[in-house]
């Protein structure tokens, strides 16, 4: 019936590098690349850390080649990612067979918008920041600049958005409408953003330290990651190399409140489960669980209720890799898919940061060296405001 | 082939929509440059503890998933899909303007919370305590038509009942800034819109939601056979090619599509490729137009679908909606070719159930 699908290449570019290699390389030293606030203006700047990319919006300017000064930090990143996706794949989009991009993205083109916003009711310089605002403004930057693109769409599902853009892209050509498609997410470090989370009160002051007793509550990162997905037709028809497939993925709704996550993790629950059902494998059978684990109160317990509502006492080896990137948000999902490749890659389990003492009531305590150990299934988690529950289920490429 | 049948709607718009009565009757204007909404009292839709916090995308939206799912007398849905491009602007607003107000001191969360995009699908899911699947899709001029594909194939992948809708809100600011950025034009220089000569949109908002079941039964209102996105299309030979071959699929030509809704938005760059289909169209089909009753914004191709809806359930092409002086004889097949700045054209195909 509908075929199989598979990521064919990967590109992503956050606080541990600008490109996939830089990041497995952090991630394989166990390099953070959280740490002080360098390119976001705040006056919090000294008192909280971040995940920032480490170019500027200049640098990232020279890399992508585009001086349109319509261009904002946004599109920059989700170009790179996406250029280096499809290099990494080898797909060419010249070729007649039809190529989509879906993107996701929260807080778009903010970045940018909060700079010049009260500017623009009495000057005209910035008035052209109303045209690159939205959230499908960086995914038509990315279609035009890989050029001859059939479909774009962007999704915003909060934290949850890559994951879904990643099943999205899955599903569209299992329905035969797509034969491959760039899939992933976006978000550039906002002022705005970050206010937000502090009113939340969910800002660790020091370094986040998912699935730990006293973890205090996030990093905010900044990031942009992009998978290839091709149909096994179109993959077969190129004599491609797939890296990863892509056997099991499911969204569900937590429908508790509309940031908190439920005590029980239901929502979270169900996207796991589901995700299992799809793959037709069982909990035994996964060797690895990259977590959403952003390092909150709130989230890590419910996360750890369901994983243990779904793998009862046989929890398999886990970590969240927030600790490294912070969290990404949109972009969180698809750089943990990237990570989850480059994990089943190397047979690497990349480690939990900063985790010290496993939270009471649960004991469930994750890899906090890197380990070296055959890996055939990865499960990949993420939640997002709004009770958005998605899981994947990634095996390696046979 | 799948189709979605539509069994209940709901519509706020500037005009008088949320009245199940109304049937483009007396029309309101825009108001120089631009539409608000028409809204309701929202008490008859939403709790009151809900309500008072709520911004006016996701009260537009809460009470236009509302109605629909009342028309259709659904008791639960099995996906929520919400389109929209700018998403809860309103909030966003109001937290920036907070933030830069205040020099990042003294901020409250709660217009935090409600900012992002996913908000108005969520709240839904949370007043029907819906666990199922639930997106939201902020692409410019294809937000609401990506729920109508997605709902499409979550039909093939077993879901039999789904909520979809398109939603937008504009603020004060928001307007006077598009003002300013030379967006608008006074809808006297543009009247009728699809002959209007010079550049400029009328910014609108509002919602429009569906309840879309896999199977036909008594409630069904009218069928949706299929929808298609072109993205950037290079002429209106290109747009004439795929809709051809969009219909052709279908198994109906130009000919046989009763009435064909254009999405003229009145700015003459933007509508270039369209005004040289209308002859065509006009030729072989009945001309008719929706955004001088909606106005412009990301989701407007949502309202079509709901006059769409209303004109194959009425079987009457009212003149303060038709292009052409022609009158149908019957209405069988709608078409919407919905334009968006020049760059996002979408194709939806409603037939008679």
């Amino acid at each position: 019936m509908s075929q199989r699908v598979y990521i064919t290449g990967l590109g992503m570019i956050s606080a541990i590098g600008n490109n996939v290699p830089e990041s497995f390389l952090s991630l394989s030293q166990s390099r953070t690349g959280i740490g002080k606030i360098n390119h976001l203006t705040t006056r919090y700047k000294d008192e909280f850390l971040a995940g920032e990319i480490k170019l500027s919006n200049e640098a990232l300017a020279d890399l992508v080649k585009d001086s349109n000064p319509a261009l904002n930090r946004n599109s920059y990143i989700a170009m790179l990612a996406a250029k280096e996706a499809v290099m990494n794949s080898g797909i060419d989009t010249n070729d007649g067979l039809r190529t989509g991009v879906i993107s996701s993205t929260t807080v778009a083109g903010m970045s940018k918008t909060e700079l010049y916003y009260k500017e623009m009711f009495v000057k005209d310089d910035h008035l052209n920041v109303l045209d690159t605002h939205d959230c499908g403004d960086s995914t038509e930057r990315i279609a035009d600049y890989l050029g001859n693109v059939d479909y774009v769409t962007t999704i915003s599902t909060a934290c949850s958005s890559a994951a879904n853009a990643i099943m999205l892209g899955c599903r569209m050509i299992k329905h035969g409408q797509l034969d491959r498609v760039v899939v992933g997410g976006v978000d550039a470090l906002s002022k705005f953003t970050f206010n937000g989370f502090n009113t939340l009160m969910i800002l660790d002051r020091e370094w986040c330290k998912p699935f730990d007793e006293n973890r205090k509550g996030l990093n905010l990162g900044e990031g942009a990651a992009f998978v290839v997905i091709e149909g096994e037709n179109a993959l077969n028809l190129r004599k491609g190399k797939a890296l990863a497939e892509v056997v099991g993925y499911a969204n569900a709704n937590d429908a508790y409140h509309q940031t908190a996550s439920s005590p029980e993790g239901y929502g979270a629950t169900l996207a796991i489960q589901q995700a299992l059902a799809m793959s037709g494998l069982k909990p035994s059978q996964i060797d690895y669980i990259n977590m959403h684990g952003t390092g909150t109160p709130n989230n890590d317990l419910s996360e750890s209720m369901a994983t243990k509502a779904v793998f009862g006492d046989q929890v398999p080896k886990f970590s969240s890799t927030k600790a490294f990137t912070g969290h990404t948000l949109a972009a969180a999902a698809s750089i943990e898919a990237v990570i989850s490749v480059l994990s089943l890659q190397n047979n690497m389990i990349f480690p939990n940061l900063n985790f010290t003492t496993p939270i009471a009531e649960m004991n469930l305590i994750p890899e906090t060296k890197l380990v070296n150990t055959p890996l055939t299934t990865i499960l990949s988690n993420s939640f997002g405001f709004g009770g958005n529950c998605s899981s994947l289920l990634f095996k390696k490429a046979s | 082939m799948t189709k979605a049948y539509i069994s209940g709607t709901g519509c706020i718009s500037p005009q008088n929509s949320i009245d199940g009565e109304w049937f483009f009757d007396t029309i309101n204007p825009a108001k120089g440059d631009f539409f608000d909404a028409l809204e309701p009292s929202y008490k008859e839709y939403i709790a009151p503890n809900l309500l008072r916090r709520m911004g006016r995308a996701i009260k537009m939206g809460v009470a236009a998933a509302n109605l629909a799912i009342n028309q259709a007398e659904a008791k639960k849905v099995d996906a929520i899909i919400t389109g929209t491009g700018l998403g809860c602007f309103e909030d966003s607003e109001r937290f920036l303007l907070a933030m830069l107000d205040n020099d990042e001191q003294f901020l409250t969360p709660t217009s935090f919370i409600q900012s992002t995009h996913n908000t108005v699908g969520s709240q839904i899911a949370l007043i029907m305590k819906c666990h199922d699947y639930n997106f939201t899709y902020v692409h410019r001029g294809f937000s609401f038509e990506s729920t109508l594909q997605d709902a499409m194939m979550l039909f093939e992948e077993g879901k039999d009942t789904i909520l979809v809708g398109g939603i937008e809100e504009h603020t004060p600011n928001f307007v006077i800034l598009n003002r300013r950025a030379g967006k608008f034009q006074n809808q006297n220089t543009a009247i009728p819109i699809w002959k209007s000569t010079t550049e400029g949109i009328q910014m609108s908002e509002g919602a429009s939601f569906f309840v879309l079941d896999k199977i036909k039964t008594e409630k069904s209102l009218a069928r949706v056979d299929g929808i298609q996105t072109l993205y950037k299309p290079k002429t209106s030979q290109d747009i004439l090619m795929k809709l051809h071959a969009f219909l052709k699929l279908h198994e109906l030509s130009l000919a046989d599509v009763d009435v064909t809704l254009m999405g003229f938005s009145g700015d003459v760059v933007f509508d270039e490729k369209l005004k040289e289909l209308l002859p065509i169209i006009e030729k072989e089909s009945t001309a008719a137009s929706f955004k001088h009753l909606c106005g412009e914004y990301h989701t407007a191709s949502a309202f079509a679908m709901w006059v769409a809806t209303k004109l194959i359930e009425k079987q009457k092409l009212p003149k303060t909606v038709a292009i052409s002086d022609k009158t149908p004889s019957k209405i069988k097949h709608v078409l919407i070719i919905n334009q968006y700045l020049g760059i996002n054209y979408s194709f939806t195909l409603l037939s008679q159930c």
